[in-house]
């Protein structure tokens, strides 16, 4: 196991930068998922990586070696493709013997060794067929079982799971963190699910237009959200956002919301009077309350998603689309009236202009890892 | 579906007209391609068959009669038909297997982007748009000392000791027509492979790469298991067409210098239409057919056995 350290590592097609100059340093043993939409440089950097795109400039180091010049086959890393790319004439046994056999290694070894994967990932009575014979999740384990036989520096996955069906991502997802706790192997995991980055992370990079947006642990960015962006992604159903201006003049010191006018309660700011900012908040944050009480903001029901383990409903403020959750079932329905409560200690407040969080003013953190199981107390 | 569907009639009960229609209908359906594939090659090739049985010489208005084997007989015999077999096999022995290689590197030439390679594409299929008749009648050229470069160049490089045409040496003659054929079927090759080497996904070269491959061995585990199947068919397709492809020798050399060029397609090409003697031609003829019809069925078997294996 290796340690991965990237250093300004940028990528740019002549004049186009795909992406900008990224720090990243990767402990030996850890599992860092780089999530992002599509097209965010995410796919990019890892086969940078990989060796199999060049850096336009910057250094990668792998163990702290200098790989930049040194082609993917001497990197000593495993890759597992989206497409899988098995070898379609070899058999599974030979698809995960492969590597080894260039390697010179010795019969004995590269028998046990397959043995091994395959008993692990259940492929055992697989061994002898050749790819097409195989449904997409048993291929996806032939994929996975090429790389665990080398034991590489480090285990690079460009979105591995994307072309299976929901029930088995989630069962192969589950596979993956299990064996990485075994393995302990280095790796490196590209996805734009960020159910698949919440669940295996040790650390997360979000990516957005080639630029790094956040580094930090799921919950950091799932309670701490450094932009709008991030704030976004992360998190499902997302994140809900309403414009306005903060008004620090005014009692209390609320934004106005730009869709009706209403002063919504929110933390202290460090920024002047009639700065605009975007207020942002969880749906399980948000409180549906039948009573005009104070402090709510009156909203129409458009609709309601039962889930089983919870319901969506679908608020309308003015022109802006809020989603509550809870758990469990509720009594709303479309077309009611209903009133929301923000709560202000949930509240995520990013610069209008930039999108970057705004913390308020005093505290060094909003809603801590203490607080946030608070989230449940929704009835 | 036919009426069964409207009337709700079981089968059984429709009239018997209906039923020879319905009967019928595929076969009406099918019937214009089997009328235009019987008329211009079925009844064109059993009437040539026909031929080798009986004794057809145009400048004989006595010919014409029934000979049985005889024919086939004769030729058992013949001294020129067994040197014209073993050029056949050199011609298109060697013709193939160059014109694979060099098609081969090109394709994988061409297959890695730079810049401008959508022209050098363009380019190098371009010897396959030239008439045969014309490019035989150029590389003749080509090789006569008195118009053509080629004798001064290799006397140049110390390959020749002075110039002289190759086409009128007995010992060198056949690699006119053959560097000809390699030059004017390279294309072919080039762009079958070139289609073949396109549909290699990019990832599995990546994983190769990441595997630990290098270049070769990456041509050797995944470039060439890919390319089996369109290889076999090529070369397949290319050696029936080269063994019956006489044009090239026949501008070329004519056969000539004392038959040493001379193949078997080009023997009958000889034997039907310079010496008008169209039944020997014709048993000529099918003792090629059946020649290339035993190798294709190996080919094809070899083939399958490729294409179930991957």
């Amino acid at each position: 196991m290796a340690t991965i350290d990237l250093e300004a590592v940028a990528k740019s097609f002549g004049p186009v930068h795909v992406l900008e100059p990224v720090d990243l340093q990767i402990r030996s043993g850890e599992f860092v998922v780089l999530v992002g939409p599509s097209g965010c440089g995410k796919s990019t950097l890892l086969r940078m990586i990989a060796g199999l795109e060049e850096a336009s400039s910057g250094d990668i180091r792998i163990a702290g070696e200098r790989v930049n010049e040194v082609p993917p086959k001497d990197r000593n890393i495993a890759m597992v493709f989206q497409s899988y790319a098995l070898y379609p004439h070899m058999t599974v046994a030979q698809n995960m013997s492969y590597s080894l056999k260039l390697r010179k290694t010795a019969k004995e070894r590269i028998a046990e060794a397959v043995k091994g994967a395959a008993e692990t990932l259940g492929l055992s009575k697989l061994t002898e067929r050749r790819p097409r014979a195989l449904s997409g999740g048993q291929r996806q384990r032939v994929a996975m079982g090429r790389a665990i036989v080398r034991r590489p520096q480090a285990f690079l996955f460009d979105e591995p799971l994307s072309n299976l069906d929901a029930r088995l991502r989630e069962q192969m997802r589950a596979e993956i963190k299990k064996l990485h706790a075994r393995l302990g192997a280095t790796s490196i995991y590209v996805t734009h699910d960020q159910i698949e980055a919440m669940t295996l992370a040790d650390r997360i990079v979000a990516l957005d237009a080639g630029k790094i947006q956040q580094i930090g642990t799921p919950l950091d960015l799932y309670q701490r959200p450094a932009n709008r962006f991030v704030a976004g992604f992360i998190g499902s159903p997302a994140m809900n956002f309403v414009s306005g201006t903060y008004r620090a003049a005014a009692a209390g010191r609320p934004v106005h919301l730009q869709a009706d006018h209403a002063a919504l309660p929110v933390p202290d700011l460090d920024r002047p009077d009639g700065h605009a900012v975007t207020v942002g908040i969880r749906p399980e944050h948000v409180l549906v309350e039948p009573g005009d009480a104070p402090g709510t903001i009156g909203c129409g029901v458009e609709l309601v998603e039962p889930t089983g383990m919870g319901t969506i409903v679908h608020l309308r403020l003015g022109d802006v689309a809020l989603k509550a959750y809870r758990p469990g079932y509720t009594e709303w329905t479309a077309g009611q009236r209903v009133h929301v409560r923000l709560p202000r200690e949930h509240m995520h407040i990013f610069d209008e202009a930039s999108g970057a969080r705004i913390e308020p003013a005093g505290s060094g953190r909003s809603p801590g890892l203490s607080e946030w199981p608070a989230a449940t107390k929704l009835d | 579906m036919t009426a069964i569907g409207h009337t709700g009639i079981e089968p059984g009960r429709l009239p018997a007209r209906r039923r020879w229609a319905t009967r019928l209908e595929p076969y009406l359906y099918a019937a214009p391609a089997v009328i235009l594939i019987a008329t211009i090659m079925l009844v064109p090739l059993v009437i040539g068959i026909s031929y080798a049985f009986r004794d057809i010489r145009l400048l004989n208005p006595f010919s014409g009669g029934f000979v049985g084997l005889d024919q086939f007989v004769k030729l058992a015999s013949d001294d020129d038909f067994r040197l014209a077999l073993g050029n056949t096999v050199f011609w298109t022995g060697t013709s193939v297997i160059l014109q694979f290689t060099f098609g081969l590197i090109l394709a994988l030439l061409l297959n890695r982007p730079f810049a401008g390679r959508g022209i050098a594409q363009a380019l190098v299929f371009l010897p396959w748009a030239v008439p045969s008749f014309l490019s035989g009648l150029d590389w003749a050229w080509l090789f006569n000392p008195v118009v053509g470069p080629i004798p001064h160049w290799l006397t140049g490089l110390g390959l020749m000791e002075e110039p002289f045409n190759i086409l009128a040496d007995p010992d060198l003659a056949m690699w006119g027509p053959i560097v000809a054929n390699v030059w004017w079927g390279i294309p072919f090759f080039a762009i079958t492979l070139l289609a073949a080497l396109q549909s290699i996904p990019r990832d599995i070269y990546e994983a190769a790469s990441i595997d630990g491959a290098g270049a070769l061995e990456r041509f050797r585990s995944i470039t060439l298991p890919f390319l089996a199947p369109t290889i076999a068919i090529t070369i397949l397709l290319r050696t029936v067409w080269i063994a019956n492809f006489a044009d090239l020798i026949v501008v070329m050399t004519n056969g000539g210098p004392a038959d040493r060029t001379q193949i078997v397609a080009s023997y009958i090409f000889t034997t039907a239409f310079r010496r008008l003697d169209f039944g020997y031609a014709s048993a000529i003829a099918m003792v090629l057919l059946a020649l290339l019809m035993i190798y294709s069925l190996l080919l094809v078997a070899l083939r399958q056995t490729l294409l179930n294996r991957s």
